[in-house]
C-alpha cells in the first residue's frame, strides 16, 4: 500500500502526570476526509495540536509522505503543508478578506524596497477563491471579516488553505454554532477541497455532520485510537456512538432510558 | 445616485467624525474671535502642534498593534537634556550629542518592547515603569535644573530641524515638513505596505497573525523603538526651537498624545488605526487649547473640554461601529 500523506506513530503526550495521548497511531491518506471522533478528553484536540505544531509531543514520530518531520511551531506545520482552522481564531476580524487570505504572504509590487502590497492582485485572487469555495453571494474581497457570518468565515479560512496548497486541512469543530444552511455550505467547501486534491481531518461533536462528509472515521478513547477504519457508508451512527463511549448496546439503551446523553 | 453613495462612503469613514468636529471647532473659535485665523496665531499653534504630532504619529502605529507607550513624555524631556549635557560638558559636538540621544532612545524602546513581548508584561506597566526611570534619570543628570541651550545658533542640526522662514505672512518652521513627511511615510506604511498589514493583524488577532508566520514580537518591538525615537526627536526639536532643555518638560504629554490618537479613530484595543484620523485628532486638541484661551475661557478649564471631546468622540466611534456591523 502506498505511503499515506500523514502518518503519526506511537504518539505520546503527557501534561505533567496526565497522559493525554498513549501510543496513538493515526494516518490520513491523500485526497481523503477523515472524521476524528471521541468524547471530551479522549485526546482528539491534543492529537490535532501535536499535528498542527501547537504543542510538542513527548515521544513518537510524524511522517509526511514517508518522510520524518519535526513540527516545532504552527508556522513549521504550515510550511509542511498542514493548515489548522479553528473556528473564529484563524482570521483577523478587522482586516479585509483579501488581506486575511494573504496575511504573512502578501505579494509585493515592484520596486521591492517600497514593500508595497499588490492589493489589486490580492483582490483578484480573493474574488476567484470565493467563487471556488462556492460562496454564492457577491461579497467584495475588501469586506472586513468582522461583517461576515460564521460560515462565510470558515469558507475564507478554507479558501486560504486551498490557495496556499496545504496538503492537509484540519477543521476543528467547523460546524459549531452554525445554522443548517451554513453547515451545508461548510460541508460542501470541505468536499470541494478534497475534490481539488487536499486531504482533511474533520472534527465535530455532531456525528451526523461527520457522517455526511467523511470517507473514513477514526475514533479515539482515553488517549488511544480505538478504531481507525470505520466506513460511514456501512456503519450506523449508533454503532459509532457505541465505539466512542465504549459501552455495550444495553448500556447505551439504559443510559438513554435514564435520560442521560449517550455521547 | 453615484454621488449619494460617495457621500455615504465618506460618512462611513472613521475619519469623518473627527473631521466634522475640527471644522466646527475652527468655525466656532473664528466666530468668537477673528484673530483665531490670523497668520501669527496659526504659525504659533502649528509650531508646537507638530512636535506633539510626531509622537502621536508613531503612537498610532503602536496602538494599532495593540500596545501603547506611556514613556514618550519622559523621553521628550530626557533626550534634549542628554544632548545638551553631552555638548555643554564638551564630550561631543551638538550633532553627535543628538545621535547619542537617538541611540539611547532606541535602546529604551528596545527594552520596552523586550519586556512586553518576551516577559509578557502589559505595556501599561512596562512603559509606566520606564516613564519613571527616564524622568528620574533626566532629573538626576541635571540636578533638576534646566540646561544651557544658547549655543545652538548656526548649527546645521538646528537649521535642519527648526530653521524658520516666512511664506507670505506665515512663519514656518522646518519641523512642519518633518511632520508632514512622517505623516505621509507612516500613513503609507500602515495602509499600503505589508508591514502595515502585519501591524493591524498583530493588534487585531495576534494568534492568527503568528499562525500565518508573522513575527508579531518583532513588529511590536520595532514600533516601541519607533515610538521612543519620535518622542526623542520631538523633544530635541522643541528644545532647539524654544532654546530650553528642562528635565521636567513633556510631563503629561503621553496622555495628551494617546487622546489625540483615539479621538482620530484608532482603537485603543488595537487592530484598527488611521494616520489621517490622528492628524485630525492632533489638530482638534491643539486648536482647542489655543482657541479657548483666545476666546477668554480660563486656560485651566482646558481639560474639561478635552475630556468632553474624548468622551463624545468615543461615543460616536462606538455608535458608528455598531451601526456598521448591523448594516452589513
Amino acid at each position: 500500500m502506498a505511503e499515506p500523506l500523514i502518518r503519526m506513530q506511537n504518539i505520546r503526550k503527557s501534561y505533567g502526570r496526565v497522559q493525554a495521548l498513549e501510543d496513538a497511531n493515526f494516518h490520513v491518506n491523500e485526497r481523503e476526509i477523515v472524521g476524528l471522533l471521541g468524547d471530551n478528553g479522549a485526546g482528539k484536540s491534543t492529537l490535532i495540536k501535536v499535528l498542527s505544531g501547537a504543542v510538542p509531543l513527548t515521544s513518537g514520530d510524524i511522517f509526511i509522505r514517508g518522510k520524518k518531520v519535526t513540527l516545532r511551531s504552527t508556522s513549521d506545520a504550515i510550511a509542511q503543508g498542514i493548515e489548522t482552522i479553528y473556528q473564529d481564531s484563524a482570521l483577523v476580524t478587522q482586516l479585509s478578506i483579501a488581506r486575511n487570505l494573504f496575511l504573512g504572504r502578501e505579494p509585493i509590487k515592484p520596486p521591492r524596497f517600497l514593500n508595497r502590497m499588490d492589493q489589486e492582485a490580492m483582490n483578484t485572487v480573493a474574488r476567484d477563491l470565493l467563487k471556488q469555495v462556492g460562496i454564492s453571494k457577491n461579497i467584495p474581497p475588501t469586506t472586513p471579516i468582522g461583517s461576515l457570518s460564521g460560515g462565510e468565515r470558515q469558507a475564507v479560512a478554507i479558501a486560504r488553505a486551498m490557495h496556499f496548497d496545504s496538503d492537509l486541512i484540519i477543521l476543528d469543530e467547523p460546524t459549531n454554532n452554525l445554522g443548517v444552511a451554513e453547515t451545508q455550505g461548510v460541508l460542501s467547501f470541505v468536499r470541494s477541497a478534497r475534490d481539488s486534491g487536499h486531504s482533511c481531518i474533520f472534527i465535530a461533536h455532531n456525528i451526523h455532520h461527520v457522517f455526511q462528509v467523511v470517507d473514513r472515521i477514526v475514533v479515539m478513547r482515553r488517549g488511544k485510537v480505538v478504531a481507525d477504519d470505520i466506513d460511514p457508508k456501512t456503519t450506523t451512527v449508533t454503532e459509532v456512538e457505541r465505539i466512542i463511549t465504549g459501552m455495550s448496546d444495553k448500556e447505551i439503551r439504559d443510559a438513554v432510558a435514564d435520560g442521560k446523553p449517550s455521547h | 445616485m453615484e454621488n449619494h453613495s460617495l457621500i455615504q462612503r465618506l460618512i462611513a469613514r472613521p475619519e469623518f467624525g473627527p473631521f466634522v468636529l475640527l471644522v466646527v471647532e475652527i468655525g466656532v473659535f473664528w466666530g468668537f474671535n477673528h484673530d483665531f485665523l490670523s497668520p501669527q496665531n496659526i504659525s504659533n499653534t502649528l509650531a508646537f502642534t507638530v512636535e506633539l504630532g510626531l509622537i502621536a504619529l508613531a503612537m498610532t502605529l503602536l496602538m494599532t498593534s495593540g500596545e501603547f507607550d506611556l514613556s514618550v513624555g519622559s523621553l521628550f524631556g530626557f533626550s534634549p537634556v542628554l544632548m545638551w549635557t553631552l555638548f555643554n560638558s564638551g564630550v561631543t559636538s551638538l550633532e553627535m550629542g543628538f545621535v547619542v540621544a537617538l541611540v539611547v532612545a532606541a535602546l529604551i524602546g528596545l527594552v520596552n518592547g523586550w519586556f512586553v513581548t518576551q516577559l509578557k508584561i502589559p505595556s501599561f506597566l512596562v512603559t509606566l515603569g520606564m516613564l519613571l526611570v527616564v524622568r528620574g534619570s533626566a532629573l538626576f543628570i541635571t540636578d533638576g535644573f534646566p540646561q544651557r541651550t544658547w549655543s545652538a545658533e548656526g548649527s546645521w542640526l538646528a537649521e535642519a530641524l527648526v530653521g524658520d522662514f516666512f511664506i507670505g505672512p506665515f512663519r514656518i518652521y522646518m519641523s512642519l515638513f518633518w511632520f508632514i513627511a512622517a505623516a505621509i511615510a507612516l500613513g503609507y506604511v500602515l495602509t499600503q505596505s505589508r508591514t502595515g498589514n502585519w501591524i493591524q493583524a498583530a493588534g487585531g488577532n495576534p494568534n492568527a497573525a503568528r499562525a500565518r508566520g508573522v513575527n508579531v514580537n518583532r513588529v511590536k518591538i520595532g514600533l516601541f523603538v519607533l515610538s521612543s525615537l519620535m518622542a526623542s526627536l520631538a523633544g530635541v526639536i522643541s528644545s532647539l526651537r524654544t532654546s530650553a532643555a528642562n528635565p521636567n518638560s513633556g510631563t503629561g504629554y503621553e496622555l495628551e498624545v494617546i487622546a489625540m490618537v483615539v479621538i482620530g479613530g484608532t482603537a485603543l484595543t488595537g487592530g484598527r488605526g488611521t494616520i489621517i484620523g490622528t492628524v485630525l485628532g492632533i489638530l482638534i486638541l491643539r486648536v482647542m487649547r489655543n482657541g479657548i484661551v483666545l476666546i477668554g475661557v480660563p486656560g485651566l478649564a482646558y481639560n474639561i473640554f478635552i475630556g468632553a471631546i474624548i468622551l463624545g468622540m468615543m461615543a460616536l466611534h462606538s455608535w458608528l461601529e455598531r451601526r456598521h456591523q448591523a448594516g452589513t
